[in-house]
């Protein structure tokens, strides 16, 4: 070998340096997307229009912040858009009978809950699939939603109930505020409790945390719980964004928030991950949509640049795993 | 080893190879050359580079320095589909067989006969028949692998090297799941391959095998090579020094105190039983055994007395572990009584165990011990969160001070405590599972094959571990298949046979000789008892 070669590959602690560029890698891309977008776009660094980028992303943002921990418990949910789409209708039936916005509210989360509760049940005590298992409770969920809704558009009664949403506090929309309220808890919960190191360990290795005394169908039980209250969350607070709800069966929500914990860096296979992550990963995506409109690319050229973007998250996932194997 | 077979022209050379990954140095200017038709070993402790050298040949890794000539061609492999193609194939640790298809199917894997893109079965057949009478190694074409015992499957592996004409066959520990007798099967499988001229390099722990069937041996150190030798002119002793480049201290630390026999047990097991050791006990049924006739001599009776190392000997299958688990409460549906100072544990499973101060190093590590990609600091801590979370929140102080006692104590070395233990060495991988259970507040350690897969310096330091608990009032559960291991450690040795206890040895009176009988179940027939110690015969 010369030592031309010698040199290059015996270049002190490049190996680790790659390390720390691939394992935060979505900072730098978020960072430099942004700065990008503010530097060469007008009209992007401008208080409304980051403002109503925030607002935007908050329905997603709330089901995104939770569901990555079920995705780190080695869980998948797919039935976070049935159940946005049905719990803002069990909302408005239950707003409609009663007039009252805290009941509303508080059937839709309710609703989510339930829904998740006989997700992560089946999954932790049937052992079937999580994919399948939701696959399957999502279209029982969407049927759900079209009988509640009597199969029509559903509005709210009174005032209150676009209230949720659209009062401004500190210049923010009270969506914001949720959301980020909802991804400090999902936060905190994750990264300081017992919890989430439970929640870790039953994605990384199951049978190892159970035999170190976690009670791994629990922690599966409840972070589908959790998930599920927090698609109903992200539905009643989409409908009050919008102040109508719509049954439909379609799985569009899910990708986009799969899209969002999956570029964050969050591994699908369970046991690696974390919430800012998924932050980041929503934003990431955010800045380039909100790019291409400001340029005015072409909406089917968007999808295509971010399915790309998608693969080539997952890619450099797989490839850093691939590296320390 | 002076056959002149053995002294043909050199298959594989490897010249000043080196290999970094990240900052370590796994193979450092390595010169190795590899005769054909030759059984090279290679031997040296966890993270020597053995695997690593094994990898870089098969194309797996590819060098970063060096040279490697092949057939006397320089070569540089990029892939493992290059070094096939120069014949160079590998039998991993790990088997890489398809379960859910048959044998003749995953010999076959990527060569299979196809006549007009389909599958051509009597083709198939043909190759299969051809291939049994070339190698002399037999196997049911039609069989599923998943039915196949750990030695049947590395059969299938071994005949699918041949089938696709492997001339040079790395064997990266065989044998370290094999009982004994597919251990002497294995061996001879080795030798067969070896009189078709084709060459074996293997990478083993186990010296005995090395010295018996190696025509070479290379120890490694530190990535480096120590030395190239015949097996002849080596002792087991004179290898591990070469490994550890020290001279051996005593092997083992000496035995704690025996506590008196009639102090207060600490851990009492009574009748217990469960599906799992039922399984190991072929003409006891569990309903049997457990439930309908409670009088009988159903169920397994041990008392542990603080201090005291209760070694667990047995063949594979014997019921060691599911023995040990059942203590532990890994599984549910236990019947029977486990008690720690008078409380009950049995059957509530792991959380209500560990709360009454019982702690399990399982079997495997990676499957069942660690969370490869979580930290050092999370995998010691995840037991004990209860203890030091504040207001809801994990105490990160509580938890450094936690964390740092143990690592210290069960002296784990390597990249800290905040790196995934997944980049720890095997030793040092185990050595955290004892940390995990270095608290103050544990009465029990059961430790399960705490060594397998250790190197020669770590299993030192494990079994001081396991001494240091003992003396400080711990009772240690010991499973092992290695009995050196059992009769230097422990005060007692049960010998369990089909699911039964089926003798105790008292130190000092632990004979190897009459525990290997037990465990075979020779022991009414004197006659079998020299055969029965003879060292190939080991427990596996």
């Amino acid at each position: 070998m010369t030592g031309a070669a010698e040199a290059r590959l015996r270049l002190p602690g490049d190996g680790r340096w790659l390390g720390v560029l691939a394992r935060y890698g979505i900072v730098w891309v978020t960072l430099a997307l942004f700065v990008l977008l503010a530097l060469t776009t007008d009209g992007f660094l401008t208080g409304p229009n980051l403002r109503n980028l925030l607002d935007q992303q908050a329905t997603l943002l709330i089901a995104a912040s939770v569901a990555t921990l079920t995705m780190i418990a080695g869980g998948f949910d797919l039935s976070i858009s049935a159940v946005a789409i049905a719990a803002p209708l069990v909302a408005l039936r239950i707003e409609n009978a009663t007039g009252s916005v805290a009941l509303a509210v508080l059937a839709g989360c309710a609703f989510g809950l339930l829904v998740g509760l006989v997700n992560g049940s089946i999954v932790a005590f049937a052992r079937i699939n999580s994919f399948i298992t939701t696959l399957a409770t999502s279209f029982i969920v969407f049927g759900i939603g079209y009988i509640v809704s009597e199969r029509s558009i559903m509005r709210p009664i009174g005032d209150g109930f676009r209230s949720i949403a659209r009062t401004r506090v500190a210049e923010l929309t009270t969506a914001t505020w949720i959301s980020l309220a909802v991804v400090a808890v999902a936060w905190v919960a994750l990264a300081g409790t017992r919890f989430g190191r439970h929640v870790y360990a039953t994605g990384g290795n199951s049978e190892a945390a159970r035999l170190a005394g976690v009670r791994i169908r629990q922690v599966v039980v409840i972070v589908f719980a959790l998930s599920g209250l927090a698609a109903g969350l992200a539905g009643v607070v989409a409908s009050a964004r919008t102040i109508s709800a719509t049954p439909s069966d379609g799985f569009g929500f899910v990708f986009g928030v799969i899209a969002a914990i999956v570029v964050g860096g969050t591994s699908i296979a369970g046991g690696t991950g974390a919430v800012w992550r998924t932050l980041l990963g929503a934003f990431f995506i955010a800045f380039m949509v909100n790019g291409f409109n400001l340029h005015q690319i072409d909406p089917i050229w968007q999808r295509i640049i971010q399915g790309l973007v998608i693969l080539a998250a997952v890619a450099t996932e797989a490839l850093s795993r691939a590296r320390r194997a | 080893m002076a056959d002149p077979e053995h002294d043909g022209p050199v298959h594989v050379e490897l010249r000043g190879v080196s290999k970094q990954f990240g900052s370590t140095q796994a193979v450092d200017s390595a010169d190795i050359a590899i005769r054909r038709g030759c059984i090279h070993a290679l031997v040296g402790e966890n993270g020597a580079g053995k695997s690593t050298v094994g990898r870089i040949i098969s194309g797996v890794h590819t060098a970063d320095r060096g040279s490697m000539v092949v057939n006397g061609r320089p070569c540089r492999f990029r892939s493992p589909r290059q070094a096939f193609a120069e014949g160079i194939t590998t039998i991993a640790q790990e088997l890489a067989l398809v379960e859910d298809r048959s044998v003749s199917d995953n010999v076959f894997l990527g060569v299979e006969s196809t006549r007009w893109g389909f599958v051509a079965r009597n083709g198939t057949r043909r190759r299969f028949q051809a291939l049994v009478e070339r190698t002399g190694i037999t196997a049911d074409p039609a069989a599923m692998v998943h039915r196949l015992s750990v030695a049947d499957q590395q059969r299938v592996e071994i005949l699918r090297a041949a089938a696709r004409r492997a001339e040079f066959v790395i064997m990266d520990e065989p044998s370290t799941r094999l009982s004994a007798k597919e251990r002497s099967q294995l061996h001879h499988l080795m030798r067969s391959l070896r009189d078709q001229q084709i060459t074996v390099l293997f990478i083993s722990h186990f010296l005995d095998e090395v010295l018996e069937l190696a025509d070479a041996v290379t120890v490694m150190r530190d990535g480096r090579v120590v030395r190239t030798s015949e097996p002849s002119s080596e002792t087991a002793d004179s290898l591990v020094e070469a490994m550890i480049g020290r001279e051996l201290a005593g092997s083992f630390p000496p035995k704690p105190p025996r506590p008196a026999p009639t102090s207060r047990p600490i851990l009492r097991v009574r009748g217990l039983w469960s599906p799992a050791l039922a399984a190991t006990a072929p003409g006891v049924t569990e309903s049997v055994a457990a439930k309908q006739d409670p009088a009988s001599n159903a169920g397994l009776d041990l008392d542990l007395l603080a201090g005291e190392i209760v070694g667990i000997a047995g063949l594979v299958g014997s019921g060691r572990t599911e023995f040990v688990r059942a203590v532990y409460g890994a599984d549910a549906s236990n019947t029977g009584l486990v008690e720690v100072e008078g409380l009950p544990a049995g059957g509530s499973g792991p959380r209500r165990a560990i709360s009454l101060g019982l702690g399990l190093i399982p079997e495997s590590r990676k499957d069942q011990g660690l969370v490869m990609d979580g930290t050092l600091r999370y995998n010691v801590s995840l037991p004990h969160l209860r203890r030091i979370t504040r207001k809801g929140l994990v105490s990160r102080g509580r938890e450094r001070d936690l964390v740092s006692a143990a690592v210290s104590g069960a002296d784990v070395r390597g990249a800290g405590t905040e790196a995934p233990v997944r980049l720890l060495s095997g030793g040092n991988q185990q050595k955290s599972l004892f940390a995990r259970w270095m608290t103050p507040d544990l009465k029990v350690l059961i430790a399960d094959e705490p060594t397998r897969g250790v190197d020669v310096g770590s299993k030192r330091s494990i079994y001081d571990l396991i001494a240091a608990s003992a003396r400080d009032g711990l009772a240690v559960l010991l499973v092992s298949s290695e009995l050196e291991e059992l009769i230097g450690l422990c005060h007692r040795v049960i010998v369990m046979r089909k699911g039964r206890f089926a003798a105790e040895f008292v130190h000092p009176d632990l004979d190897e000789a009459r525990i290997l009988q037990h465990a075979f179940g020779e022991a009414s027939s004197a006659e079998h008892a020299s055969s029965a110690a003879s060292p190939e015969e080991r427990a596996p």
